[in-house]
């Protein structure tokens, strides 16, 4: 099986700290990839040099194929990567229908030439997202748990082919929690590979097809769900080293 | 029925002010012409700092270099005004391009002072061009009547105007204002941010440069000090921020009303004026931050608690 991306010995140095350290995977398409770590781990770093907002110091990212680590991201993103911002990123001027048509408009291959399109596109995805009653409000209007569905509904209005998704549900309650779990299940059903940043280890656990684990930059295991979360070395980089 | 009526007074409206020449005093010409190209020029900044958010110095830059491509063009190769303003907008199209590649990479308060910075050099650089006259200027053919630069001025601003309707409702328009609210996410989106502010750069220098043009003909005299003059630049912004930057008729709202208001208190109390005029401003900055579109949008639904707001929502 070919993979959709492939991040081969990538670095990423800020002057002297390393927060990326040399780490490789593969994702293949149609699956999900639960990325963990504690805070400071180099997670977010990691979906910035995906989708290109942080330039990489050393290594390749390859994707359905082709490198793209010199692209800029505006290119990255017509080539099919779409991301949410763990701080979130909405347009604050614009009401939330536009701040969706905006995915649609450009995005994947270019978007949508005319705006009512777009705005069509942007209410289904509003809809989907379970955001379909707020389209006219401002999105300096929306509160904490809906400023998430719309960045995931920004995002899927580019229509991508990889989908990375930095801590979509921090923040959220149980119920709904339960919700974005289910539209990102969803989503997978609709053939989009996605990368998941997530603390939320239930969500980790009932969504993932595999999991990696960042550790100060370096990757420190891989693999299916219930092997990883009950890796000691996993456990003592949550927890702290056990001193009974 | 509220379109059709809003459509006959817009029509009646444009009727009106093409006809101004042939009912109004001279005087009043004059003070015409001068506000169509305030708003024209009002309104070219709104291109660039009320739709993509960069607040530009140097847009001055482009109507002195419109100004100075018509003079040069008329008086040092004896071309047509029609020729000599195309080739003003077009060098400073160039110029736009040129200048805007590496000013636009910087952002917010940066982006200003180099732009600012901008008009200064150029006063600077022609003071010391002999094809421009040097630091004493040039004197342009002279043409009679107020009413060909009148009509030229009404026709530019239009174009200008219907130039920024399109923009309004465009992809290239969403595509500036996704600059304008967060320029990361706006090229993680899919924005080729880069060659979005260089096209709204140039457009509003050409706009700019076209009304350049018109004024140094209609005055038939231009030099280095008042061609590049930075007090212009602050008017066009003033004007766009005080009627609604980023809407399509606030700068022009803008540009008559602070223009009416300053002639009037120029004409009726001199020493006052620039302090009244200054008070206005402040006022006007700090209750109602997003222009009057915003306030007579919203003021009637909201009433006192308008201003109340703005002034918790924009405090330093």
């Amino acid at each position: 099986m070919q993979p959709i991306l492939a991040v081969d010995h990538l670095t990423k140095r800020f002057g002297g700290l390393v927060a990326v350290d040399d780490v490789s995977f593969e994702l293949f398409e149609g699956q999900i990839l639960g990325l963990i770590g504690p805070n400071g781990a180099g997670k977010t770093t990691m979906v910035s040099l995906i989708s290109g907002t942080v330039q990489p110091s050393a290594g390749k990212v390859v994707f359905q194929g082709a490198p793209i680590a010199h692209l800029p991201a505006f290119r990255r993103s017509r080539l099919g990567i779409g991301r949410t911002f763990q701080l979130m990123k909405p347009f604050p001027g614009l009401n939330v229908l536009d701040n969706v048509a905006v995915g649609a408009l450009f995005g994947t291959g270019g978007g949508k030439r005319q705006l009512g399109e777009a705005r069509e596109d942007a209410a289904h995805w509003l809809a989907f997202v379970g955001l379909g009653h707020r389209e006219r409000q401002r999105a300096d209007e929306l509160g904490g748990p809906d400023r998430k569905r719309l960045e995931l509904a920004k995002a899927l209005a580019m229509n991508p082919r990889l989908l990375l998704l930095d801590e979509v549900m921090a923040g959220l309650h149980h119920g709904e929690i339960d919700e974005v779990v289910s539209v990102i299940r969803k989503v997978q059903s609709r053939g989009i590979t996605v990368l998941l940043i997530e603390h939320v280890m239930k969500a980790i656990q009932r969504l993932s097809d595999r999991v990696l684990v960042l550790h100060h930059g370096t990757k420190i295991a891989e693999g299916a769900p219930d092997a990883v979360l009950n890796d000691p070395q996993v456990v003592d980089a949550y927890l702290g080293t056990r001193r009974v | 029925m509220m379109r059709a009526v809003g459509s006959i007074a817009f029509a009646a409206l444009l009727l009106t002010l093409l006809l101004v020449p042939w009912l109004a005093p001279p005087a009043l010409i004059q003070f015409g012409t001068t506000t169509l190209l305030l708003a024209t020029l009002a309104q070219s900044w709104n291109i660039i700092g009320g739709y993509a958010g960069y607040a530009s110095f140097g847009n001055s830059v482009f109507y002195g270099i419109g100004g100075y491509g018509t003079a040069i063009a008329m008086v040092q190769f004896g071309l047509p005004f029609g020729i000599g303003i195309l080739l003003g907008a077009l060098l400073a199209v160039f110029f736009a391009l040129l200048l805007g590649l590496p000013v636009l990479r910087l952002r917010g308060h940066y982006f200003a002072i180099a732009t600012l910075a901008l008009a200064e050099a150029m006063t600077g650089v022609v003071s010391n061009l002999d094809i421009a006259g040097r630091n004493i200027g040039l004197v342009l053919p002279l043409r009679k009547g107020d009413a060909f630069f009148y009509e030229l001025s009404l026709g530019l601003l239009a174009v200008a105007t219907l130039t920024v309707f399109w923009i309004s409702r465009s992809r290239f328009g969403f595509g500036l204002i996704a600059i304008r609210e967060d320029e990361d996410a706006a090229g993680v989106m899919g924005i080729n941010t880069t060659l979005y502010k260089a096209l709204a750069f140039l457009l509003a220098g050409f706009f700019s440069a076209l009304a350049g043009g018109i004024h140094a003909y209609w005055i038939t005299f231009i030099d280095p000090v008042s061609a590049f003059d930075i007090t212009l630049n602050v008017m066009m912004i003033i004007m766009a921020i005080f009627g609604g930057a980023g809407t399509i008729f606030g700068p022009l709202v803008g540009a008559v009303l602070l223009s009416s208001i300053s002639e009037i208190l120029a004409t009726e109390i001199t020493g006052m004026a620039s302090l009244f005029f200054g008070l206005v401003i402040v006022v006007a900055v700090v209750f109602m931050p997003r222009g009057l579109t915003d306030l007579m949008q919203r003021m009637p639904g909201l009433g006192w608690r308008y201003f109340r707001e703005n002034l918790r929502l924009h405090r330093l």
